[in-house]
């Protein structure tokens, strides 16, 4: 027997709770339940006998908390711990047809950015996991609560082993998880990522999962698994709240839904699936008929494209010379900076370029992707033409992306595609090939036929084809504009495929470019534009398809185009008027980052950019500094001030670079939060006040290696290194920093800080300065570097 | 379990952990704040979970009945003198607190830095709050204030099993790093004494603090606790 044999079954019944049986059996709270495979084999055995004689096809090994981390208190390897596990069960079911699975539960520590375990650690955990289970039927992964966690299982399932996934994340009554994935992104993503099955286990009780598994089966087309609790613990006593016999007339009102698995989870015993198995006796499987719509989705955010959705541009170095000084840089904030100002603007999806000769392109791209999907939940459009790059990306997405792009020709669409699939992406198809663009709608239309053709072929959905039919310039080519515009429609009618199109490129080369821009839009969305990728902060753009959006009764009653204009023109006149005999140095005081940089823009048109440093931004922040210093001003005022200055040293920036002046540097700094250590909002805000005052900031982030900070500042000839830590439990690693920047010679300064380093601690591990706050960290890089 | 929402968070203990003292601040910052406020506590979603158990103190550690917990040194051995009973509990604002401020530091670190202290004391709401429910449910029984890892000499590496006792990844999504850092990191864990004898009132003192030497507090003369 196999998980497809066993599937012919109308349903397939699974075991009950193993952790409520252990602790029956006498096993303490805290104790590592996966060694007693080992010391309490009978235990086992007999538990899983009784799920079996209760009438489970598929038991779960006691395999659920049998990786590295969580054994290392037992001392038990996990080979070892896994195969007496499933040897248990084996030998609990001789002589039936019922399968073992291996339970593989959440590894028992977050990852990063909340955590500081890595995407890449918790792979190669899941990875002797499932190598040292290859003997079970199937592998399941229950009680996740972190897509991110969760993909990294799957993946590591699917490239070590043939056996079937049964994948089951643990949702709160708001239908999220503890980590905030939501159910249409979990069904999404795991159905893309090619897993067997899926559902919902632990949670709540059966009549509380109803709506959670309402929802589930609206969102896969695969077979559905519930396991609940014995309905929902006494805070008290701890026992849970549901009878078998009312667990199992719960559970019999989610069979219409269209379930195919069902057993119990916490609170659960024999008892309890005897009941199920009487229930489900005459019961037939309700086959369901579901469309998944088009959509992607980041772990916390499905966006269905069923209306126009604005893809933001603006991650992406082509033609940014202050976008690619910050790749060159490492400048991850910024990046991030970009992300939120388009998502305040109204983009629904961003699209992430960073392609950069000089740089290493995969690795900056990982990065990136991380670092944005740890602030914001909107999907991501992964955009490379490097196949390595687009990889790299989406093994570490935790959601559903869009692969830009793929396009018609043969080497294109046959290294671009396996990936989409792979992955489970939807792909944005460009109507080029090895000849072009081609000039007229029926080429391109014949070029998207293509491209959808080759992706059922892959096995790639339908509705995750989105095609991009290609904007030329108006003026080179004032009389193709129309072709883009009639491929669109016809791509659109004619394949039923959802669009996408770059439209800033129309206007180029012309005068009064937005104006070209938003009317090219309107006439695209118009035909049946999609997904337009442009610059969301351009209020003509974005405001554009809230228009279109409230023309077209998408916008029901207006809301949204109400919400985002009601009231706007009275907030512009209060501004103007605000704006009125202010100068830089009170825009900075008053913390008026717009004012400011407007003020600040001004006066580059008279002033040298470095005058303007020196005797306006600086001591507008010497004089906060010292306010702070003496308690008339506090940190939120402080740091407010210095975000206010950063704005107008953002402008400087801009004009330094355009102007291909060298930067203004007044020296180069690494901070780091270090290893182990996670609170990084103290050297945060060191960072904010230190650009400030001019000097080139290297942020390494937290959590760093020791040895990342001596290659950093040996590469970058680094003159100054700040440390911080939060917990007392860190210091070590301060102290270990320290140690290996003088053994390695480095020729720098140490300065650190945080809120459990005192000037003792930091004289004793061989610091040269203790900063007690942000503000002495620049009288000590004054002092460092003599300016 | 989910705690009962946070309505308001308590102003004046933030503003003392942003350094106001008894200082006031200006309209700006005001406005900031009340921002601030309200954008957190419509995304947290706070929950706790406590647990009674029995326990056993010996001369340097207290054994906690039918779980692998023990807490050990001195100062907690001091803590639950005269006490049969304790509540180990574990409260934490969720993980969309970090995501929050993550998000704000890429935004504007003045609301980052102002949402991480409101943050803070929000947790504390949320304990006091747990505080008040053992209280209620123990009738009888007199508490001590509560007594976390790594405060005095309890070492902070007993989280792990602080969790484990209570299940508390599985049931409000609770975990520790290899370093034993709380994740989410607006968390806190505890243990509340119980005593059915009166017991002396002894505050929080400073004098078992492990930050007691750089404590800003400490250093003008206030005070972290109430």
């Amino acid at each position: 027997m196999d998980l497809k044999q066993l599937m012919k079954k109308d349903f397939i019944i699974l075991d009950g709770a193993m952790g409520t049986m252990l602790q029956a059996k006498g096993m303490k709270m805290g104790e590592t339940p996966e060694a007693l495979n080992i010391e309490k084999a009978d235990w086992l055995i007999d538990i899983h006998r009784q799920y079996v004689e209760a009438g489970a096809d598929i038991i779960y090994a006691n395999t659920f908390g049998a990786n590295r981390y969580k054994l290392a208190k037992c001392g038990y390897s996990v080979e070892r711990t896994v195969k007496a596990a499933i040897s248990n069960a084996r030998k609990a079911c001789e002589g039936t047809d019922v399968l073992v699975a291996l339970d593989i539960g959440p590894i028992g520590q977050m990852l990063e950015p909340t955590g500081t375990l890595t995407f890449e650690e918790a792979y190669d955990i899941f990875k002797e996991l499932v190598l040292a289970g290859s003997g079970a039927d199937v592998m399941v992964f229950e009680t996740m609560t972190d897509l991110y966690e969760l993909k990294a299982a799957v993946l590591a399932a699917r490239e070590n082993s043939s056996l079937p996934i049964m994948c089951t994340m643990t949702f709160e009554e708001n239908m999220r998880t503890f980590t905030g994935c939501d159910i249409s992104s979990m069904c999404l993503t795991l159905e893309g990522l090619g897993v067997d099955a899926l559902g919902v286990n632990c949670s709540l009780g059966p009549k509380e999962l109803y709506p959670v598994v309402e929802q589930i089966c609206r969102w896969t087309t695969l077979p559905v698994i519930v396991k609940p609790n014995a309905g929902l613990p006494d805070p008290v006593t701890d026992l849970y709240d549901c009878t078998p016999e009312e667990f199992s007339a719960y559970a019999e009102k989610l069979v219409p839904l269209g379930v195919k698995f069902i057993g119990g989870c916490c609170g659960t015993n024999p008892e309890y699936i005897v009941r199920l198995k009487e229930m489900l006796k005459d019961k037939k499987y309700v086959q369901r008929k579901v469309n998944i719509s088009a959509a992607c989705c980041s772990s916390s955010n499905t966006v269905v494209i069923d209306q126009p959705r604005i893809i933001g541009e603006r991650i992406n170095p082509t033609g940014k010379k202050r976008f690619k000084e910050a790749l060159l840089t490492g400048d991850i904030d910024y990046i991030l900076g970009q992300a939120v100002e388009q998502l305040q603007a109204g983009a629904d999806i961003l699209d992430v370029n960073v392609g950069l000769p000089s740089i290493d392109e995969k690795a900056v791209m990982v990065r990136t992707v991380k670092a944005l999907q740890g602030v914001c939940s909107a999907p991501l459009q992964i955009d490379s033409t490097i196949p390595e790059v687009l990889e790299a990306a989406l093994r570490v997405y935790s959601g559903k992306p869009i692969v830009n792009s793929v396009n018609g020709e043969e080497k294109s669409l046959s290294t671009v595609l396996p990936l989409v699939k792979k992955y489970g992406a939807a792909v944005v198809g460009l109507t080029l090939d090895e000849n072009g663009i081609p000039k007229t709608c029926e080429e391109r239309f014949a070029i998207a036929k293509r491209i959808l053709d080759r992706a059922i072929e892959y096995g790639i959905r339908k509705e995750d084809v989105y095609i991009d039919c290609l904007t030329l310039t108006a003026s080179a080519e004032q009389e193709n504009v129309m072709e883009t515009v009639k491929a669109v429609e016809r791509v659109k009618n004619e394949l039923g495929l959802k669009t996408v199109l770059g439209v800033s490129n129309i206007s180029f080369g012309l005068p009064n470019r937005e104006l070209v821009n938003r009317s090219f839009l309107m006439m695209c969305l118009s035909k049946g534009l999609d997904l337009p990728i442009m610059n969301p902060n351009m209020e003509s753009m974005t405001g554009t398809v809230r228009a279109y959006k409230l023309l077209t009764n998408i916008d029901r009653n207006s809301a949204d185009f109400i919400a985002c204009y009601a009231g706007s023109g009275d907030i512009a006149v209060k501004k103007t008027e605000k704006k009125k005999d202010m100068d830089l140095a009170s825009a900075i005081e008053n913390g008026l980052k717009k004012e400011g940089a407007e003020l600040t823009a001004k006066l580059l048109e008279s002033e040298d950019p470095m005058t303007v440093v020196n005797e306006m931004l600086v001591p507008a922040l010497d004089k906060a500094g010292e306010e702070f210093e003496k308690g008339k001003i506090f940190l939120p005022q402080l740091i407010q001030t210095a975000g206010t200055a950063q704005a107008c040293f953002e402008v400087i920036k801009q004009k330094i670079l355009s102007s291909g002046q060298k930067s203004v540097s007044k020296g180069k700094i690494i901070l780091a939060t270090v290893k182990g250590d996670i609170h990084d909002i103290g050297k945060n805000i060191v960072k904010v006040l230190l650009e400030n005052y001019g000097y080139d900031v290297i942020d390494l982030g937290k959590d760093v290696d020791y040895q990342t900070v001596v290659d950093c500042a040996i590469e970058n000839d680094v003159h100054l290194v700040g440390l911080s830590a939060l917990m007392t439990t860190t210091l070590v690693s301060m102290e270990n920093t320290v140690k290996l920047l003088r053994e390695n010679n480095v020729d720098c300064k140490i300065m650190v800080g945080g809120a459990v380093v005192t000037p003792e601690y930091a004289r004793q591990i061989g610091a040269d300065y203790y900063s007690k706050d942000a503000k002495q960290s620049v009288d000590i890089a004054k002092e460092v570097f003599g300016n | 379990m989910t705690a009962g929402k946070i309505k308001k968070i308590n102003r004046g203990e933030a503003l003392r952990y942003m350094g106001y003292g008894g200082n006031k601040p200006d309209e700006k910052i005001s406005q900031l704040i009340d921002e601030c406020e309200k954008m957190l506590l419509e995304v947290i979603r706070p929950r706790f979970i406590y647990k009674i158990f029995d326990i056993s103190v010996g001369t340097d550690r207290v054994y906690v009945d039918g779980c692998t917990l023990v807490l050990e040194g001195k100062d907690i051995t001091a803590h639950l003198n005269g006490c049969t009973k304790c509540a180990l509990f574990a409260a934490t604002l969720s993980f969309d607190a970090d995501m929050v401020i993550r998000r704000l530091e890429a935004e504007d670190m003045t609301k980052a830095v102002i949402t991480d202290f409101l943050a803070s004391a929000a947790v504390e709401q949320v304990c006091d709050g747990v505080d008040e429910i053992v209280k209620e449910q123990m009738t009888g029984y007199f508490q001590t204030w509560r007594f976390s890892p790594g405060y005095g000499d309890l070492p902070i590496a007993v989280q792990k099993d602080f969790l484990a006792a209570l299940d508390a990844p599985k049931r409000i999504g609770l975990n520790v790093t290899e370093d034993n850092i709380l994740t989410p990191r607006k968390s806190v864990t505890a243990v509340i004494g119980l005593s059915e004898n009166e017991i002396s009132k002894g505050r929080r003192g400073c004098a078992i603090c492990s930050v007691r030497d750089v404590c800003q507090y400490r250093k003008r003369g206030e005070h972290c606790g109430s």
